[in-house]
């Protein structure tokens, strides 16, 4: 069937979650559970001498085989909780278990079934991307012909082979990205965590390491921990989601049960130009189209760029419904019938964004 | 486990090794030194070369040496010291000792030093009155005694200083040298004579007749004795006195000191672009990412020393005009202190890694320390005449480092303490970094 144009991306989406929701709902091994995060918190000390939590008391799990995201604004912890994790940091309380490895009692076990890819570029510059690879596969314990042979595999999943002499430092942004993601899967880690890999890079070698995120899982089996503060991505690739906000943990689960939970509507809005919307369509709307639960006009004035010239406005009609898609017939055809052009619609599901707006009462941007 | 420093210690050194302007300022830095001092020192180290660039020197000569009866003649050993250094009328030019020194002859010990302290000599040379009867026998003292001869330097002329008292010590030595020479000469005779009576019988005949006329000038002054700066070593070997390598080693440990601070200032520059960081969350433990650091580090300041006593060797044969190795004879020993002043400066280094939060603070505590050490130890001047400097100097890595290296070029080998201090500094410094890098890495 072909998608409908009308639709938005988000919408596609959400869609393409649920189906792999759905997809990897008979998996046993996604139930089992790879890593434990139990009270873990981290004290740090301001330089006035308050201290002050940066990471309250965050318990989660992630499953085996999953790729289960952080979400949250710049600042909001997700950092300071992958580094303990990972044992970069020593948590004030808590521990984290990584397939039964306290990262706090038996770090070197832990730390053999974690990848880690940081936010920065951190790369050799002089060295090339095959020199890059092989010393932090040989950090990893790797060698001889295992290690040319996962260089060479990470080399092509990343699609540098014919680069893999060239330095670094030559390098785009994205490709950049791509070898610093590499080095987190060379040595084929049970988990991996990507610490907002896609930042400050261009839109086209942003969708190749996204790609590449979902062959962790899909192809090589790897359990992901990604870190995001935009949440089209999270919303995209993540099985399940955890929300923090100011150092806790504030919503977790995947994406249809966090909206579910906060008991959001998909939104349909569509511009009506300067035509006014009367009182009584708005009522008809609310109890003859299916599934609608409210409508309401606003009326926007739209500035014009052109100096002296009169600002425009523009009417927005908007209809919250339970299930937007079944309710949009009805909708265009009261429209029809009151003599309204509709100009454009637009079908807006709950997203993380909603849900994060619910939870916290600002925007994920702010 | 070694496996892993390895792997970081070669990372290091292939970055250090393939960054074309650092490898530049490795070399150019040491043989632009090493010329530099050799311009300065070249007279010194050229053998016979009458071309002394460092020369007039001036210095006071006393002698208070009230000299012996010998052989029925006056003898004033003192004397001949003066007519040695002291020209009459015109100064030889075919004398180095000439072109080397404006020496005078005053009458009073007083006169020398005050002259000494008011900066008109760079030293005084006071022969003590019981001089020539110490180290001369004779029928009635068949014992030589222990003397001294007083050299009265000024701190602000270390290097002036320093080859007065070599010359000094030249001239007792072969004073000595000649004195044992007859000792032991006219002693086996006598031995000889009370148990062989025919040979005594001869004896005695050619005595009587003046057919004796042994010729010992040769023990006083074999040709080119006093020509040459010596210092006489331990064993007995004499080597030659060499600011190139008093001055070179100084160097070579103070620009050392600035390679290893480099390396403890990498930890930071890794820290900051996060491959520390990535280093740290695979299965290595954090001691091994330390010591593979400064293994690094230490392989570096190992190659700088190296190349910076070659360059030194290089320039000091071509003043020469033939091939010297000046760092001494002892290959084994040299190698031994190279390796222990790396190896304390890197601990040094890994001290620094651990103390610093960037690499600014890096930069400029590990400058500071470099060259607070290089002042210490006298790599800039003399730290002499400083209260309480030469106290100081002994903590430094650069004191125990150079000292051993100029020992080593004088042929003497006591230098146990220096490895052991140098050892000891290492230990101290690398566990107290690993310790307070460990604790600022796990907050």
């Amino acid at each position: 069937m072909l998608p409908d144009p009308r639709e938005t991306v988000l919408v596609r989406l959400a869609r393409a979650i649920r189906q792999r929701c759905a997809d990897h709902k008979g998996d046993a091994s996604m139930q089992e559970t790879l890593v434990q995060v139990r009270g873990l918190s981290k004290q740090f000390k301001r330089d006035n001498g308050e201290t002050f939590f940066a990471v309250k008391d965050v318990t989660l799990e992630i499953r085996r085989g999953e790729i289960f995201s952080l979400l949250g604004p710049n600042g909001a912890g997700k950092t300071t909780t992958i580094s303990m994790i990972s044992g970069l940091l020593t948590p004030t309380q808590g521990d984290a278990l990584i397939g039964g490895n306290s990262i706090t009692k038996n770090p070197l076990a832990a730390k053999k079934m974690l990848g880690v890819v940081p936010q920065e570029i951190a790369l050799y510059p002089t060295l090339s991307a095959r020199q890059n690879l092989q010393f932090f596969g040989k950090m990893h314990g790797l060698g001889g012909k295992e290690l040319d042979r996962a260089v060479d595999e990470v080399l092509d999943l990343i699609d540098l082979g014919d680069r893999d002499r060239d330095k670094v430092d030559n390098f785009s942004g994205g490709m950049k990205r791509r070898v610093n993601i590499g080095i987190g899967m060379l040595h084929k880690p049970q988990l991996i965590y990507m610490d907002e890999p896609t930042v400050g890079i261009d839109p086209q070698n942003r969708r190749r390491i996204l790609d590449t995120v979902l062959r962790l899982r899909d192809e090589l089996k790897m359990t992901v921990l990604y870190t995001s503060h935009l949440m089209e991505e999270v919303q995209e690739i993540s099985d399940r989601v955890g929300i923090i906000d100011h150092g806790q943990m504030i919503a977790l689960g995947t994406v249809g049960e966090l909206i579910q939970k906060v008991g959001e509507e998909d939104r349909l809005i569509f511009k009506v130009g300067e035509q006014p919307v009367a009182e009584a369509l708005l009522r008809r709307i609310e109890s003859e189209a299916a599934t609608a639960t409210r409508a309401r006009y606003e009326r926007r004035e739209i500035a014009n760029s052109d100096a002296g010239a009169l600002a425009t406005a523009e009417g927005i009609l908007t209809v919250y419904a339970t299930r937007g898609r079944k309710a949009l017939p009805d909708i265009i055809r009261l429209a029809d019938e009151s003599s309204l052009d509709i100009l454009s619609v637009e079908v807006r599901e709950p997203d993380l964004e909603a849900v994060f707006l619910h939870l916290t009462g600002r925007a994920l941007r702010d | 486990m070694l496996r892993k420093i390895w792997v970081i210690a070669y990372k290091d050194l292939y970055i250090t090794f393939t960054d074309r302007n650092l490898i530049l300022i490795m070399i150019v830095t040491p043989l632009a030194l090493a010329s530099i001092i050799g311009l300065a020192f070249g007279g010194f180290i050229g053998g016979g070369g009458s071309d002394v660039p460092v020369q007039n020197i001036p210095v006071a000569v006393v002698n208070l040496d009230q000299g012996v009866e010998f052989g029925g003649s006056p003898l004033n050993q003192g004397q001949t010291f003066i007519d040695l250094l002291v020209p009459q009328g015109e100064p030889d030019p075919e004398n180095v000792l000439h072109q080397l020194t404006d020496a005078v002859e005053l009458e009073t010990a007083e006169a020398a030093r005050a002259g000494v302290n008011a900066g008109d000599y760079s030293a005084a040379i006071i022969i003590p009155p019981e001089f020539t009867a110490s180290i001369t026998t004779t029928q009635t003292q068949t014992e030589l005694t222990p003397v001294q001869i007083e050299v009265y330097a000024s701190p602000a002329a270390p290097v002036s200083a320093s080859i007065i008292r070599s010359i000094v010590e030249g001239f007792s030595n072969q004073i000595a040298m000649g004195s044992i020479t007859i000792a032991s000469t006219i002693g086996a005779l006598t031995e000889r004579a009370s148990t062989d009576p025919l040979f005594g019988l001869q004896f005695a005949a050619a005595a009587g007749g003046g057919g004796f006329n042994p010729d010992f000038s040769a023990a006083f002054s074999p040709d080119a004795a006093l020509i040459r700066i010596e210092q006489q070593s331990v064993t007995g070997e004499t080597a030659a006195f060499n600011p190139l390598v008093s001055f070179g080693s100084a160097q070579a440990v103070f620009f050392m000191m600035f390679t290893a601070m480099a390396g403890a200032n990498n930890v930071m520059e890794e820290r900051r672009a996060w491959t520390l960081q990535r280093q740290i969350v695979t299965p290595t433990p954090r001691m091994v990412l330390l010591l593979g650091k400064m293994v690094g580090t230490f392989i570096s300041c190992v190659a700088q020393v190296i190349i910076l006593i070659l360059a030194l060797t290089l320039v000091g044969s071509l003043i020469a005009g033939e091939l010297q190795f000046i760092w001494g004879t002892n290959l084994f020993l040299l190698a031994l202190v190279i390796l222990c002043v790396s190896l304390a400066a890197s601990g040094v280094a890994a001290l620094v890694a651990g103390l610093v939060r960037t690499p600014e603070q890096g930069n400029t505590i590990g400058s500071i320390i470099s060259i607070l050490f290089g002042l210490f130890s006298g790599a800039f001047f003399s730290i002499d005449a400083v209260p309480g400097a030469n106290v100081i100097s002994r903590l430094t890595v650069n004191y125990w480092g150079v000292e051993a290296f100029n020992k080593l070029s004088q042929n003497q080998t006591d230098i146990g303490l220096n490895l052991l201090v140098l050892l000891i500094l290492g230990a101290v410094f690398f566990s107290a970094g690993l310790f307070i890098f460990n604790r600022r890495l796990s907050v």
